[in-house]
Order: structure tokens, then sequence, then C-alpha cells
């Protein structure tokens, strides 16, 4: 089997050349499908996301593949662009490199932040693509289902997905987990109606948040998020009632002065009855004034101790790295063995189909002679072929399985040349 | 079933043992199948415990008609259930480590109930009476409760302070929410002023009843006693801190419930101090008959004396 992938990604290109060579996924279907009319005996994939486009071509022999810039061209033509705008952003790995680039990407150790999760299912759904186009695509389904099992096992025996890295993130799903039990039943109030804010109200939403407040300075904006997240709206004079009720705080104001002073918490201090409260102040600068965090039973965070977490978590997945490209480096040899194992295989029955019908032959031959032979002695002659067959191959046979198995695999080639046997 | 005499406390003690040395690793680092090894030892360990439990007849009713009726049966009854709490904990919350602090106590009730092997039966003269083994019963859960809102209020001025500090939360050394293990330390709160409310209340009823069949000398209690006193103090500490919790919100939230569990913890391993001395104090007493009489004490906690001994010694 050959295999060759040509593409771009943000490691080598820049995001207007991305842009240019990028797929949506209803231009999938019609760019394999030409593929398949130019370069028939092809097996193709084409996985697109904002980082990168890769565009995988198979084929059973190197002959029906086509070249590096048969790919690339097409690659380019089916984009409306020229090759020399684009060749020197491209990557173009081939065989070993290929798969083992496939099982990088699948593993998302290729990914820009390292671990991020959604590569896996795009690269399930641009093989899903591919096979909707071409159901009959036996050698890129092994290299995919092979590489969305590699995927599975780095993310089961290494921690390269367990650390969100994103602030809102990190904020809500692992800070609010360690002081929350569920968000359900709490009282969340946003203060500010920004970008951070519909961030983070996404994570709140996604974790099980409903009870959700806004309170905003413009009551438009707030209004305007709320119905995104069917929340509340509070007035902005009433952010010290809210303040007295609620157990988790999301603020992202622009205001140049905190908004919450220590003399303002401390009379809600009371209404509050010691009730915990988790404060994310995702405000530059400031909006809860930094002694606030010093209170019983409050827990302030700000943007700072935040991005401290997510770098904290970056350099812990960045410190899998090595056990995981060692997964890879192990699932590529497996990879390639089975494949040796599976191609010696198929040489080997050809081989005994072949021996076998010169063996049926020659019985034929020799038992039309010996008509005058009873059956049982028929029978002894045809069993004595069978073991002389079998003995002769078997040493052969097994020296070409363990040849294979163990990587070299110059004795299968041999065997083919000596036997005359077809791949 | 040879087997079964072959269960030896080596067995379960090194299943925990070893469950312990394995929630160790877990915050140094991370094995395949290290999570189904723990909880299959633990399993393990529980069965190991229960089938000792039974062969050595530490389940048995005894002569006097009491249930647990001596220090290692009492130990051993309340690590199983300590163990029975931990695997249930460890199954709904996998990530977490809580064994690190959960497995010390439970191996401490171990230890305390081979130490105490030699010690004395607990001692009755009202056999059979239904008191006695709700007393020896429900003293017996609210120590267990009593610990394990120990436990619970331990991890959460952990994870508080750590929260409070800022400190990223290591992947290997996981805790619970802080609003689960409020939860818990506040029911373990109530459970066991409800179970320590019931074993002192069971304990005045047998020492009426003693008092009223003119068992006195024997059985029944000097009200001066330590243990009655020191018995007292803590329900009445445990009392009061139900009464406010229940009234008085503020003291049900946060770090001051996780206060509270654990000054309970520390009153009450002081408590059964007094109770070990005292009727290990009036088990070597009892032994000299020319001092007999002046130690006329049982306990409201359970306390060791020979039965049969002290009949003998009344009707000398």
């Amino acid at each position: 089997m050959k295999l060759q992938v040509v593409g771009c990604s943000h490691h080598v290109s820049n995001v207007e050349i991305r842009e240019r060579l990028a797929f949506s996924e209803t231009q999938v279907k019609p760019f394999l499908s030409t593929f398949y009319q130019t370069f028939s005996g092809c097996e193709a994939v084409l996985l697109s996301t904002c980082n990168r486009t890769e565009f995988y071509a198979a084929a059973r022999n190197p002959e029906e593949l086509p070249s590096e810039t048969d790919m690339v061209e097409f690659l380019a033509g089916q984009c409306g662009i020229t090759l020399i705008d684009i060749n020197p952003d491209l990557f173009a790995y081939r065989d070993r490199n290929a798969i083992e680039h496939l099982f990088s990407v699948a593993a998302s150790l290729d990914s820009m932040v390292i671990g991020e999760a959604q590569i896996l299912s795009q690269v399930k759904r641009a093989y899903q693509l591919a096979t909707e186009t071409n159901p009959t695509i036996p050698l890129t389904h092994q290299v995919f289902q092979s590489a969305i099992r590699v995927a599975r096992r780095v993310s089961n025996e290494t921690d390269i997905h367990a650390n969100r890295v994103s602030v809102p993130s990190v904020a809500i799903g692992v800070l609010a987990k360690q002081i929350f039990e569920r968000l359900d039943n709490k009282r969340i109030l946003i203060v500010g109606a920004g970008e951070m804010a519909e961030e983070t109200l996404n994570y709140i939403r996604s974790d099980g948040g409903r009870d959700i407040v806004i309170a905003n300075r413009t009551l438009a904006h707030a209004e305007a998020l709320a119905e995104t997240c069917e929340g509340e709206v509070a007035a902005w004079d009433q952010l010290q009632q809210e303040l007295s009720i609620a157990d988790l705080v999301v603020s992202t104001t622009g205001a140049k002065q905190p908004i919450v002073d220590q003399a303002m918490f401390e009379s809600i201090e009371a209404q509050r009855k010691q009730k915990p409260l988790f404060i994310l102040d995702l405000a530059v600068p400031r909006d809860f004034d930094a002694g606030i965090a010093a209170r019983d039973n409050v827990y302030l965070y700000t943007l700072d101790d935040l991005q401290r977490e997510c770098e904290h978590n970056r350099r812990s997945r960045e410190s899998q790295y090595p056990q995981a490209i060692k997964i890879i480096e192990q699932e590529t040899d497996q990879f390639f063995k089975e494949l040796r194992r599976r191609n010696s295989g198929s040489t080997i029955a050809q081989l005994k189909q072949q021996v076998d019908e010169v063996k049926q032959a020659e019985l034929t031959r020799l038992m039309n002679r010996l008509e005058e032979v009873d059956p049982k002695h028929k029978q002894e002659i045809e069993q004595a072929f069978n073991r002389l067959v079998n003995k002769i191959l078997h040493p052969p046979v097994k020296s070409v399985q363990s040849d294979s198995t163990a990587g070299s695999g110059g004795l299968l080639e041999a065997l083919k040349k000596l036997f005359q046997l077809n791949d | 079933m040879d087997w079964v005499n072959k269960i030896s406390i080596t067995c379960f003690a090194a299943s925990y043992l070893v469950v312990l040395g394995l929630e160790v690793s877990r915050t140094l680092f991370n094995a395949p199948y290290q999570r189904i090894v723990t909880i299959g030892l633990t399993v393990a360990g529980l069965f190991a415990h229960t089938v000792y439990m039974a062969a050595q007849g530490l389940l048995d009713v005894d002569a006097n008609g009491i249930w647990l009726s001596n220090w290692t049966a009492w130990c051993f009854a309340a690590s199983w259930i300590m163990a029975a709490a931990y695997l249930w904990v460890s199954l709904r919350k996998p990530e977490s480590v809580v064994g690190i602090f959960l497995l010390p106590v439970l191996m401490a009730l171990i230890v305390a109930g081979i130490v105490l092997r030699d010690s004395a039966s607990f001692s009755v003269n009202e056999a059979k009476s239904g008191w006695n083994m709700i007393h020896g019963f429900s003293l017996m859960l609210g120590t267990v409760s009593v610990a394990l809102g120990f436990v619970f209020g331990l991890i959460y001025l952990v994870q508080a302070n750590r929260l409070k500090q800022k400190k990223p939360q290591s992947k290997l050394f996981r805790l619970p929410s802080l609003e689960w293990l409020q939860r818990c330390s506040e029911r373990s709160l109530i459970s066991s002023t409800l179970l320590l409310a019931l074993g002192l209340i069971s304990g005045i009823a047998i020492n009426l009843i003693n008092q009223r069949n003119g068992n006195a000398v024997a059985t029944t209690i000097a009200w001066s006693n330590p243990v009655v006193w020191s018995s007292a103090i803590l329900f009445l500490w445990l009392l009061l801190i139900s009464i406010f919790n229940a009234i008085y919100r503020p003291i049900q939230q946060g770090r001051k419930v996780a206060y509270l569990v654990v000054s309970c913890f520390l009153f009450l391993v002081f408590e059964l101090a007094i109770v070990w001395i005292a009727g290990h104090a009036e088990h070597q007493t009892k032994t000299q008959p020319e001092t007999t009489k002046s130690t006329t004490t049982v306990s409201f906690i359970a306390q060791p004396i020979q039965a049969d001994r002290i009949a003998k010694e009344e009707d000398r």
C-alpha cells in the first residue's frame, strides 16, 4: 500500500494561505468526486479545518498513486490558485511519514493547542465524507480506523487532554467544579455583557447553569446576552442586591475603577450568611477589590490567577508530549507490521494455491496411470503428496512470516520473484 | 471450610494497607488498572474482614445477650463500616484521593482492635436486654459517623485552603468539591448527634433498670464517673452544634462546619481514651478482691468488666 499526503497547516502556512485552501463540508464531496474522475484506482480523504487542509491519497500499487506535484496541482486547481502561490507553504509526506503524521493529527499532537478535543471528530468526519463519496476505500479505511484508535489510546494513556487551557474553560470547567458540585441550582451573576462574558456563559450553560442573571450598565446589551442564555436581566442599581444572593459571579466590565469595593462587600456580607461565593474577576482593570479575597468563604480569582492556571495546564499537557509521541511511534510500527503480515499472508496463500494446483495436476496424472490400484492405496498416495508439499513449504513459509513481522520484507519479495507471484 | 479459619487479620489489614499505598501512589503517578486494583482489593479486604469477624464469632451475640461484646469486635465492626464508606466514596468520586484521609482512620481502628484484643468483655447484668444492643450499636455507629465527619471536614479544610491560596489543582491529587464535602460533613454531624443521643439515652435506661433491680454495686454507674461526664459533654457539644446548625445559618456554611466536625472527632478521641482508661483501670481493680467495693462504675459507653468475675466476687 502507498499513502501520500499534501497540505497546509498552521505550522507551515499563514492564515491567508489556509483560508484560500479551506474547504467547507459541502465542497468536500465534489472535490473527491473530481479526484476519482482524474485519478482512478486511488482512494482519497480530504481533511479541512480552520488550522489545516490535508489531502490524503492511497493506492495499492505505486504506479496508481499520483505524484506529489499532481496532488498539489489538483488541490490548487480546485481552489482556483496557482502552484507558485502556494508551493512553499505546503508540506508533503509519504508512506511511513504520512501515517505518522495522520496519527499525530488525530491524537491532537499537531494542533495549535495540544490536546484540543475537536480534531478527532474532524478526522472522523473527513473519513465519513470520503466513504459517502466512495464506499469502497479499504486502504484509507485501514489507515483512518488505526488513526482513530491511536488517538483514543493517546487520550487514555496520557493526560494530554486532561487539563483545560482557555481562561473561561478553566474557570468554569476546573475551578467552579472544585467549589460547587453542580451549577443547575446555583444563582449565577454575570456582570458586564462583553465577549468574555458570552464565552464564559457558554461553559456555564454546558455545565448545567440555568439560574443566570445579567447586570450591565447598558441594559440593551444585557438583554441581548440574556436572550441567548435564557437568563434574567438586572438593572445596574440592583447589583448589590444580586451580589447578596449569588453563588457564582463572573465580572467582565470595562470599568476603570473597581465596581465592588470592600465597603460595599461588607454591607452585603450579613445578608449572605457566610454562603460560599466564587468570584471570577475577568476584567482588566479588576472589578473587585483585591481585599475581598481575604473574606471567609469567598474565592476570588482574577484573570492573572486563571492565566497562571492555564499556563500550568499548558505545561502539563506539553509534559505529556514525549509519552504521546512514543505511542505514535509504537502504533506506526505496529501498523506496518500488521500491513506486512497481511501482505505476506496473501502472498503465502497464492504460493500455496499455486503449489496445490501443481500437486493436484501431478496427482491426477498419476492416478490415471494407476487405475488398478485399490482406493485405500490411492488415498495413501494422495496423503503422501500432501505431506510432501506441506513439509517442503513449511520452512520457507515460516521464514517469510517471521521476516515480514520483523520488518525486513526481503524474503517476501524474493518469494514473489522466485515463484512469479503477483502483489 | 478450612479456608475460613485461615483468614486472619493480616489478610484484610494488608489489603487495606495496599489500598492506602495505591492511593498514595495515585498522587505520584498514573498507572493503568490502578483504580480497578484499588476497588478489587477493597472488596477483597471487606470480604476477608467479614469472614474473619464471622469466623471468630465477633458478630455473635454473647452469653449476656450483647452484640459486639468486646473492644476488638467493636473496633473491627467500626473499621468494616469505614471500609464500606471508603468503597462508596471511591465509586462515587473515583478521581478523588479521599482514601489518603479515610484509610488511616480505618487502619487506626484495626490497630486499636488488635491492641485491645486481651481486654475483657463488656459487662451487663441485664442480660438480653434490648437496651444493651441499642446502646452498643448506636454508640459504634455514632463513632463511625463522627470519624467520617472528621475525614470530610479535614478534606474540606485542605481543599478550601488550596483554593484560597489559588494553588493549581494537581491532576494526581484531586479532592471532591467543597459543596459535596460540606454536605457530607453536615450529614455526619446530624447522624452522629442522633446516634450518640440514642447511645446516651439507652445507657441511662440501662443504669436506671440496674438501680431499680438492686444491682447498684456491680453494674450501675456512679454519676461522677469521668466516663459519664465526658460522654455527657460530648453529647452536649454535638447537641449544641446541631441546634446552632439548625437555627443559625452562617454556622452551616463553609469552613465552620469543617472545624466543628473536626472538633467533634477530637472530643470523641478524648472520650474514648477516658472510657478505655477508666475501663482498663477498673478491670485491673476488679482482679483484686479487696478493692472491689471501691469501684462500681459501668460506663455510658460500654465498659469492660467480666460479668462472671464480678458475680463471684459479690458472692464472696
